[in-house]
C-alpha cells in the first residue's frame, strides 16, 4: 500500500514529467478585478514584451492609456509624465533595455509619435511637423532606430528615423 | 563547346547579378522601399538590421522581409502559402526568429519561423481562444499575444521554454540552460 506522503509524491513526479514537456507553455500572469495589474476586467491589448518588461494599452481608467508590467515582481511601473488625459494611445513598443518607450497618441483626429524617456520622464514628439497621419512606431533594442507607417500618397509608407538625435 | 558554354552562361549570369545589384540598390533605397506600394505592420529587429512587413508589392499583401543594411528584400520560402493569410510580423534580436499570424480558414494561429533552420512551428495549436498581435522577445523565448479567451481582449504570455536556441548577438557570452 501506498502511504499518502509517497503518493503525493509521485503525483508531484508526475506533474513534473508532464510539465517538462509540455513547451511552449502558458505563463501565468496576475489577473487584478480592480484593474492593478497587467490583466483584468478592462480591455489589454497592443503588448510588446522585452523581459522582465511587458508595455501595453488598457482602458482601464476611461482613457486608452500605456501601461508597463514589470514580471520580475509581478506589478506594473509607474510612468510619470507618459500618458495624456486627452489622447487615445496606441501601438507602444519598448527599447530591450526597458528605457524608451515609443507610441501613438491621437487627438482631436491628429497622431503624432511620442518618445518617452524612463530615466528622464520626459517624452518628445517625433513627428510634430509632419501633417500625416502616422502608426505603428517599431524600436530597435538600443532605441537607436525606429520606424513607423505615414499614411502619404494614398498608401502607407515606411519612415526610417534615430529617435535619440 | 562544353567549358565554353559553361564560361559564357557564366558571364551572363554575372552581368545579370552586375545589373540586377544595380538595379536594387536604386529602386529599392529607403526612400522607395516604398515606391506606390501599401507597406503596413512594420516590425523591425532588435539590432535595427531586418525590418518585416506586410507589402502589396507583387500584387497581393505578403508577408515580407527587407534588409535595411543591404536595401533588398529576401525570400521568406514557403510563409506564404496559399489559401492562408500571414500578417503582424515581428521579429527577434538578429531577425532568427520571425513570429506572425497565420490565418487558415479564417482560424488565427501565431507561427513561429526560424530562419536557421528554415522551418515553422505552430504554437497555438489547441489553444481555446481568438489571437491578436503577437510579439516575440528579443532573445526568442517569449512570445506575447492579445487573447480572447476570458471574453474580452487580454495579454497572454508563451514561455518556449529554457532549451531553445535563444536568439544572441554574436560574441554575446552564451549561459547553458538550467538543469
Amino acid at each position: 500500500m501506498i502511504k499518502r506522503n509517497n503518493l503525493c509524491f509521485y503525483l508531484f513526479l508526475a506533474s513534473l514529467v508532464t510539465g517538462c514537456g509540455g513547451y511552449p507553455s502558458i505563463v501565468s500572469l496576475p489577473y487584478d478585478n480592480r484593474g492593478g495589474n497587467i490583466n483584468g476586467p478592462a480591455t489589454e491589448t497592443f503588448p510588446k514584451i522585452a523581459p522582465p518588461y511587458i508595455v501595453f494599452i488598457s482602458d482601464r481608467n476611461g482613457t486608452q492609456s500605456v501601461y508597463l508590467y514589470n514580471s520580475q515582481n509581478r506589478r506594473l511601473v509607474d510612468l510619470p509624465g507618459l500618458n495624456f488625459l486627452d489622447a487615445i494611445a496606441s501601438s507602444p513598443c519598448i527599447s530591450e533595455d526597458g528605457r524608451y518607450i515609443a507610441f501613438v497618441a491621437n487627438r482631436n483626429g491628429r497622431s503624432s509619435i511620442y518618445l518617452y524617456d524612463r530615466q528622464t520622464q520626459q517624452r518628445r514628439n517625433l513627428t510634430e511637423n509632419l501633417e500625416a497621419e502616422v502608426r505603428n512606431p517599431s524600436i530597435s533594442s538600443d532605441g537607436s532606430k525606429l520606424v513607423y507607417e505615414v499614411a502619404r500618397n494614398g498608401h502607407w509608407e515606411v519612415t526610417i528615423i534615430n529617435p535619440l538625435q | 563547346m562544353k567549358t565554353g558554354f559553361f564560361r559564357w552562361s557564366s558571364r551572363l549570369s554575372l552581368l545579370f547579378l552586375m545589373t540586377s545589384c544595380g538595379f536594387n540598390s536604386s529602386s529599392l533605397a529607403p526612400g522607395s522601399l516604398n515606391g506606390r506600394y501599401n507597406n503596413e505592420q512594420v516590425a523591425l529587429s532588435g539590432n535595427g538590421k531586418w525590418l518585416a512587413l506586410v507589402t502589396d508589392r507583387s500584387g497581393t499583401p505578403q508577408l515580407s522581409l527587407y534588409n535595411l543594411t543591404e536595401q533588398r528584400f529576401v525570400d521568406l520560402g514557403e510563409i506564404n502559402i496559399d489559401g492562408a493569410i500571414a500578417e503582424s510580423p515581428s521579429l527577434s534580436r538578429t531577425g532568427r526568429y520571425l513570429v506572425y499570424i497565420s490565418s487558415l480558414e479564417g482560424r488565427p494561429d501565431i507561427v513561429l519561423y526560424d530562419r536557421i533552420t528554415k522551418r515553422g512551428e505552430l504554437l497555438t495549436q489547441g489553444y481555446k481562444g481568438w489571437i491578436r498581435r503577437p510579439q516575440i522577445s528579443p532573445d526568442g523565448r517569449y512570445v506575447v499575444f492579445e487573447t480572447s479567451r476570458r471574453g474580452q481582449w487580454n495579454i497572454e504570455v508563451l514561455d518556449r521554454g529554457p532549451y531553445i536556441e535563444l536568439d544572441v548577438l554574436d560574441g554575446s557570452p552564451v549561459t547553458p540552460p538550467p538543469q
